[in-house]
């Protein structure tokens, strides 16, 4: 059964434009997947199709072999999909725990139990819970934010540069976090204008350009590819 | 001297709390709908003449009378909200507050139609004013901030411990990722629609209850109505609250300078002045 | 009949005269203002009392409305410049209803709600009153098409075009170097004159004013006129104008024809058709009003947003 699979996907924001053009992805259950590229090559319009925030023009997308095209955002969601975008991912004026509770609001069974759970795996929030979201950090926002979608238990888990704008520092605990969701068998597709990060953690890679895979392999070998390197790591 | 200003104070302060219920009902359509909704003039109106008629047709007492208010009010909003005012709302917010003055002025009129211009009163028992310290204060001006503080207690009971509220509060705050999180955005509308212009209702019956009500009734007291959710800081409940005692205090306290009539003004003064100054108002977030 | 018909086109030149100004105001400048019916009262007041209390000519007791009430918009102009479209909005209304407050409350100066009586007309003593309605049509007529070509010229001007970039997006007007402000607070000013005067003109024809009749019913009306004829459309207004007179009077006519109506009722009837007719028309043109950068979020119909 296929899990995640995006074939010829043609999307943009308005109907003239047309920011993918024919696309294709894939994801095993588990796997992390990166995508990285260029400005403008369609990174976040990829995962904004996937959660349903764009409907594509032409192509497929399913998850577990449900098509997720023309589906409202929410449904996606309930589907166990957990989409975390690159800003404004955070309710500011709401506290830490009530972010958390809109977090899992699909599934309001237990939210009392699950909240604490998150609470206790994540202890930056936990110190914070009933700070308002607005008042933390970049680096904590970030976390809240994957801590919100968490709360669904998703299967799949997008994340939309979720290092930009952030110190080394708490870029690298952000990094960490990502590989201890991953161990806990959630798949996650990746953007990222941090290539060097995202191919280490990554365990499959897909090179986007102009809106379609230029290139895909394992994180590993391509972060070896002499272009590659060139390219997207400085040298 | 002192006690004369110590009881515009004590009348300001009661008049700020049930100034408050309407101006909560604005400032959460505002907070989740994104305009200024000027038929809350007209519910108010409404609502006053709903209760007005379950009390004086139905024989009902206040508390009951004041429901009917809240009910009939929240109704006539969810309905004018989903048939007239919504699909202006893809269109932008400037486009639905002009709905919304059409609107209010259309419902007004409805209500004159059906009432004419008559002031008329609520059957309520006659009672004494209640005396201490030199200090005047009527029994039914008691009860109605009782029932002002016990609506505004109850909204923000829901906002903050009901699953309901706190998805009102996501959809006011971001309204893109609630939406992702799987909060129905149109429920949610609905639900505002209804609370807020409830909410209108129940004030202008609150604020007829001491007087008389007339069509005109919502639409005195809309400018002090807005004053005192632009004073707090549009779009924020507790603002919304401290606003209207604020307007509630300086439009008594005016009287010692202005005649009565000008009351309204200063309504209008205060808008003035705090968007000029500090247009997010003393407690809100949002300003341009 | 006839003098009721030159009354009724004196009426709609007034109208046009103010759909005209608003014009500048909201389709040009795109300055949301509910209040224009605080501008018209202030220009009828301005010329009626110079020309009733201090016995000035009637052309400079005009002239003094139209600049008291320009001086007023740049004043309000300045005063609310950064405000967004929503808040500017309530300021405006609250405004308008401001003015009719003092209007009603400063007997010594305004009569209160008495109203002004006896505002001199150009030569309404020498004229019968069919002369007079006639010989102030012309008037109106000449003034308006003097008023339109002003506007034209302006709409076509530079100025005009800087006008319609700080419209459309402030931003990029004001980091491309214009003084967005100035430009704001002239246009705002400019159309604020023109509804001054066109204030001035009502009391001089009708010889009387009070505070009852600048009601926001009024700024529905003028609203009415320009969106009928095209936000932004000189032309338009002066067509919006003549359109919304004429449905104005025929209310007049139809709600007679509803048996059994006091004339409350009758009133509210035709205020209710009146906006009744403004919402079909709002929702007749989806575009809307000007042109709104911001969609609303929960309920937008397509783009990058959460369909629910």
């Amino acid at each position: 059964m296929g899990f995640l699979n995006v074939t010829g996907v043609t999307a943009g924001y308005t109907a003239a434009d047309e920011i993918l053009k024919g696309l294709d992805f894939t994801l095993e259950p588990g796997e992390i997947a990166c995508v990285i590229g260029p400005n403008g090559a369609g990174k976040s319009t990829l995962l904004k199709a996937i959660a349903g925030l764009l409907t594509p023009s032409r192509g497929a997308i399913t998850f577990k072999d449900r098509s997720l095209v023309g589906l409202p955002a929410r449904e996606i969601t309930r589907l166990g999909v957990a989409y975390v975008p690159q800003e404004h991912n955070v309710f500011p004026s709401m506290s830490v725990a009530e972010n958390l509770e809109i977090g899992g609001y699909v599934a309001p069974a237990h939210m009392h139990a699950r909240v604490e759970a998150v609470l206790a795996r994540f202890p930056v929030l936990g110190r914070k819970r009933r700070h308002a979201a607005r008042t933390l950090s970049g680096g904590e926002r970030q976390i809240l934010a994957m801590a919100m979608a968490l709360m669904v238990e998703p299967e799949l888990m997008l994340l939309d540069e979720p290092s930009a704008g952030l110190a080394p520092a708490a870029a690298e605990r952000l990094f960490e976090e990502v590989r201890a969701v991953n161990r806990d068998k959630v798949a996650i597709v990746l953007v990222e204008q941090n290539a060097s990060e995202a191919l280490a953690v990554a365990d499959r890679a897909y090179i986007l350009v102009d809106g379609r895979t230029s290139r895909t392999g394992e994180a590993r070998a391509l972060a070896a590819d002499p272009d590659i390197r060139r390219i997207f790591l400085g040298g | 001297m002192l006690t004369e200003f110590l009881q515009l104070l004590l009348n300001g302060a009661m008049a700020g709390t049930i100034l408050a219920v309407p101006a909560i009902g604005l400032t959460t359509i505002f907070a989740v709908l994104r305009f200024p909704n000027f038929a809350v003039a007209s519910h108010a109106t409404i609502g006053a003449f709903a209760g007005y008629v379950a009390n004086v047709s139905f024989g009902l007492p206040v508390l009951p009378a004041i429901i009917v208010a809240f009910a009939v009010a929240g109704l006539v909003g969810l309905a004018t909200d989903e048939l007239i005012l919504k699909p202006f709302r893809a269109t932008g917010f400037i486009t639905t507050a002009i709905g919304s003055i059409a609107l209010t002025l259309a419902l007004e009129n409805v209500v004159r139609f059906i009432f004419g211009n008559e002031l008329r009163g609520y059957d309520l028992p006659l009672r004494r004013d209640w005396r201490f310290e030199g200090l005047r204060v009527g029994p039914q001006q008691v009860e109605n901030l009782a029932i002002a503080l016990a609506v505004t207690a109850a909204i923000f009971a829901f906002l903050a411990f009901t699953r309901a509220g706190k998805a009102m509060r996501a959809v006011a705050d971001n309204p893109t990722l609630a939406g992702i999180k799987g909060i129905n955005g149109e429920t949610i509308a609905r639900t505002v629609s209804f609370v807020g212009m409830g909410l209108a209702g129940l004030g202008g019956m609150l604020l007829g209850l001491d007087t008389t009500i007339d069509p005109l009734t919502g639409f005195r007291a809309i400018l002090s109505i807005f004053a005192a959710a632009v004073v707090g800081g549009l779009g924020s409940v507790p603002g919304a609250v401290v606003g209207a005692l604020v307007v509630g205090i300086g439009e008594e306290m005016s009287l010692i300078v202005l005649s009565p009539n000008y009351r309204s003004a200063v309504g209008f003064l205060a808008i003035l002045l705090v968007l000029t100054i500090r247009p997010r108002g003393i407690l809100g977030q949002r300003a341009y | 009949m006839a003098n009721y018909l030159i009354a009724m086109a004196v009426s709609a030149g007034i109208y046009a005269l103010m759909a005209l100004g608003l014009n500048v105001i909201w389709g040009m400048a795109g300055q949301v203002n509910l209040g224009l019916v605080g501008f018209f009262a202030v220009g009828a007041y301005a010329s009626a009392l110079l020309t009733l209390k201090l016995g000035v000519p009637i052309a400079v007791g005009v002239l003094a409305g139209a600049l008291t009430a320009a001086a007023v918009g740049a004043v309000m102009s300045l005063v609310t410049a950064r405000l967004r479209g929503d808040y500017l909005a309530i300021v405006t209304l609250g405004f308008a209803e401001a003015i009719r407050i003092v209007a009603s409350n400063e007997i010594w100066l305004t009569n209160g709600t008495d109203g002004l009586s006896g505002i001199p007309g150009p030569w309404r003593a020498d004229l019968s009153p069919e002369a007079f309605n006639l010989y102030y049509l012309c008037l109106i007529a000449a003034l308006v098409i003097v008023v339109f070509a002003l506007i034209d010229r302006l709409g076509h001007s530079p100025f005009g075009r800087v006008l319609r970039a700080i419209r459309d997006d402030e931003q990029a007007a004001s980091v491309a170097g214009k003084p967005t402000l100035a430009f704001k607070v002239k246009a705002f000013a400019f159309g604020s004159a023109v509804l001054g005067l066109a204030g001035a003109l009502y009391g001089h024809y009708t010889s009387y004013i009070a505070p009852d009749l600048f009601l926001p019913l009024l700024t529905l009306y003028i609203t009415l006129a320009l969106l009928v004829g095209g936000v932004g459309n000189n032309r338009g207004a002066v067509l919006g104008g003549v359109v919304v007179v004429t449905f104005l009077e025929s209310t007049r006519f139809l709600v007679p024809l509803v048996p059994g109506l006091t004339h409350v009722q009758g009133a509210a009837l035709r205020e209710l058709m009146i906006s009744a007719a403004l919402i079909v028309v709002l929702r007749l043109r989806p575009q809307g009003l000007l042109p709104e950068a911001r969609m609303h979020p929960v309920l937008a119909k397509e783009q990058i947003t959460v369909r629910t």
